[in-house]
């Protein structure tokens, strides 16, 4: 997953600017999320992101407090049910609506600051004629 | 030959001689012929504006951070490759935004100072990541030297509010991004900004202006209430620095030439190296202590004082008795001493003006005011001086409360009525 960046591979763009392909695709993507099961656990998308990267590590550092206090909150709340063995009960899963992306702005960022950088540093100067 | 040579490429202009408004901002250009310009904008945006405490020492630490036209790292590899220097600067009442860069590149370095005033992000993780820490770092920094210290507990005393807010923002401050936002938007005016270039010509700089600015919003800028001058007494602890004592003297209204007098017959800082100066303090100082005269004039009000610092406290106690008893001896002055006064004060406020960081400082407040600005202007107010004016002054001073800040070893330092104040 890494080797494609912070975010891994992914055609979601490719897909919803296209309205056909994103009314076909859109149930799918649905049942798969749900069917994923991370939401029986409390957790959101963007808490599965591989986090042992710097630039991820720096992203997570931009959240705001009470962003990473609903994290790690989850984290807990997620590894208790996994030694309990048992799924959340299901009025506490995490609802659609609410398992949006809170990290992915900030992970693109950290990428767009992080090869900005790289470019300066590989770029050649030539003098103005 | 070379004298002569000298003196034409010398032909300094040191002086604003033409404000003009393009777009609405002022602008004043002096080009002597330097090989190296700078342009500073100059915003009324100091601490004493400021709605928030801290705000102001934010915003100046948020100068050259990420725009809507370029990165923080964009910012600074750009003006690396242009060879130019930026820097930022506050006082109580300005904000000075300063790029210096070689001659026939301040498009770019208009554009990036421009862009900041008119499209700066303002981003929560800049704040977090690399403006926080630096104005930490810079109180903390300012706390560790009694002298400044004591100069900011005085100002909090002799004018509580306005110019008495503190200049840099300490660490329990509630500084967020939507806060520096609002105070940026307030200040970053037509008519509150002054642009200032040496070694560029005033048409190139008014057409870049015009050009960069023309967006910027046409708002009042917000006025803080006039100065008051109150004075009073503070003792704090303080470890490690020199044992410090400022005794202070407020006076409300434009900075008089008599003060500027005042502060130079009293100064005991020798003009030749390894001697002792003039000044009746001098005489009186014991060894390894030292007084020094300190002006800090704005818009609306002067504080006038001595700065006492010795290794021990009571040493600080002679040298600070002096320093009142010369102060209360300057109402009748013989006028040979007068005449050195005014010399010497003349040749500060010239020489005060020499480079480009102090024509920015003292004459910048002028034009940001409207008013044609030049050394001239500045030297002609010391023609008026009489020296029953400046015995007036100092008599109008001493009835006044005075501020008094012990910093150091509070238990032994002397208290003002000790002092003979």
């Amino acid at each position: 997953m890494t080797i494609f960046g912070p975010l891994g591979p992914s055609l979601a763009s490719s897909v919803t600017r296209n309205r056909g392909l994103y009314r076909a695709f859109k149930p799918f993507a649905d049942w798969y999320a749900d069917i994923a099961g991370y939401r029986r656990y409390g957790l959101k998308y963007d808490d599965l992101l591989v986090e042992e990267r710097d630039d991820v590590q720096r992203a997570l550092s931009r959240l705001t407090d009470s962003e990473t206090y609903d994290r790690s909150f989850r984290f807990k709340r997620a590894s208790q049910t996994s030694i309990l063995h048992a799924e959340l009960p299901k009025e506490q899963w995490v609802k659609p609506e609410e398992d949006v992306r809170y990290l992915k702005s900030h992970v693109e960022s950290v990428v767009e600051e992080d090869n900005e950088r790289s470019a300066w540093d590989n770029m050649a100067i030539q003098r103005k004629k | 030959m070379l004298a002569a040579r000298t003196s034409v490429t010398r032909r300094a202009v040191r002086t604003f001689a033409t404000v003009v408004d393009a777009a609405g901002v002022k602008v004043a250009a002096a080009d002597s012929g330097e090989a190296a310009s700078s342009v500073t904008f100059l915003v009324k945006a100091g601490s004493r504006y400021q709605n928030k405490p801290g705000v102001a020492h934010a915003l100046q630490n948020f100068a050259f951070k990420s725009t809507g036209k370029r990165s923080a790292l964009g910012t600074v590899r750009e003006s690396e490759i242009y060879g130019g220097v930026l820097s930022s600067s506050l006082t109580r009442e300005h904000l000075a935004l300063t790029a210096e860069f070689l001659k026939g590149d301040e498009q770019y370095f208009v554009d990036v100072l421009s862009s900041f005033v008119t499209d700066a992000k303002f981003t929560r993780h800049e704040l977090q990541e690399y403006v926080a820490p630096v104005c930490a770092d810079e109180a903390s920094a300012a706390a560790t030297n009694p002298a400044t210290r004591a100069l900011e507990l005085a100002h909090g005393l002799a004018f509580r509010n306005g110019l008495g807010a503190p200049l840099l923002s300490a660490e329990h401050d509630p500084v967020d991004v939507e806060a520096i936002k609002a105070y940026a938007s307030s200040v970053f005016t037509k008519g509150n900004i002054a642009v200032l270039g040496t070694g560029i010509s005033q048409e190139a700089l008014s057409a870049l202006v015009e050009k960069s600015l023309s967006a910027l919003p046409a708002a009042a800028a917000p006025t803080g209430a006039s100065s008051k001058y109150f004075g009073g007494e503070t003792r704090v602890e303080g470890h490690g620095g020199p044992e410090t004592v400022f005794i202070g003297f407020g006076a409300t209204g434009a900075s008089a030439a008599e003060l500027a007098v005042l502060a130079a017959q009293l100064s005991p800082k020798p003009s030749v190296k390894w001697s002792q100066g003039l000044s009746p303090i001098a005489a009186a100082l014991p060894v390894g202590a030292s007084v020094e005269t300190v002006l800090l004039p704005y818009s609306d009000a002067t504080l006038f004082g001595f700065i006492v610092q010795g290794a021990t406290a009571a040493d600080v106690k002679t040298a600070g008795a002096a320093a009142v008893k010369a102060l209360q001896g300057a109402t009748s002055v013989g006028a040979e001493d007068f005449k050195k006064a005014v010399a010497k004060a003349r040749f500060a406020a010239a020489s005060a003006v020499d480079g480009k960081q102090g024509l920015v400082s003292v004459l910048g407040a002028k034009v940001l005011a409207g008013s044609a600005a030049s050394v001239e202007s500045a030297l002609a107010a010391f023609d008026g001086v009489s020296a029953s004016a400046v015995s007036n002054t100092v008599s109008s001073l001493l009835k006044a409360k005075p501020t008094y800040v012990a910093v150091g070893d509070i238990k032994s330092l002397p208290y003002a009525d000790e002092l003979g104040l």
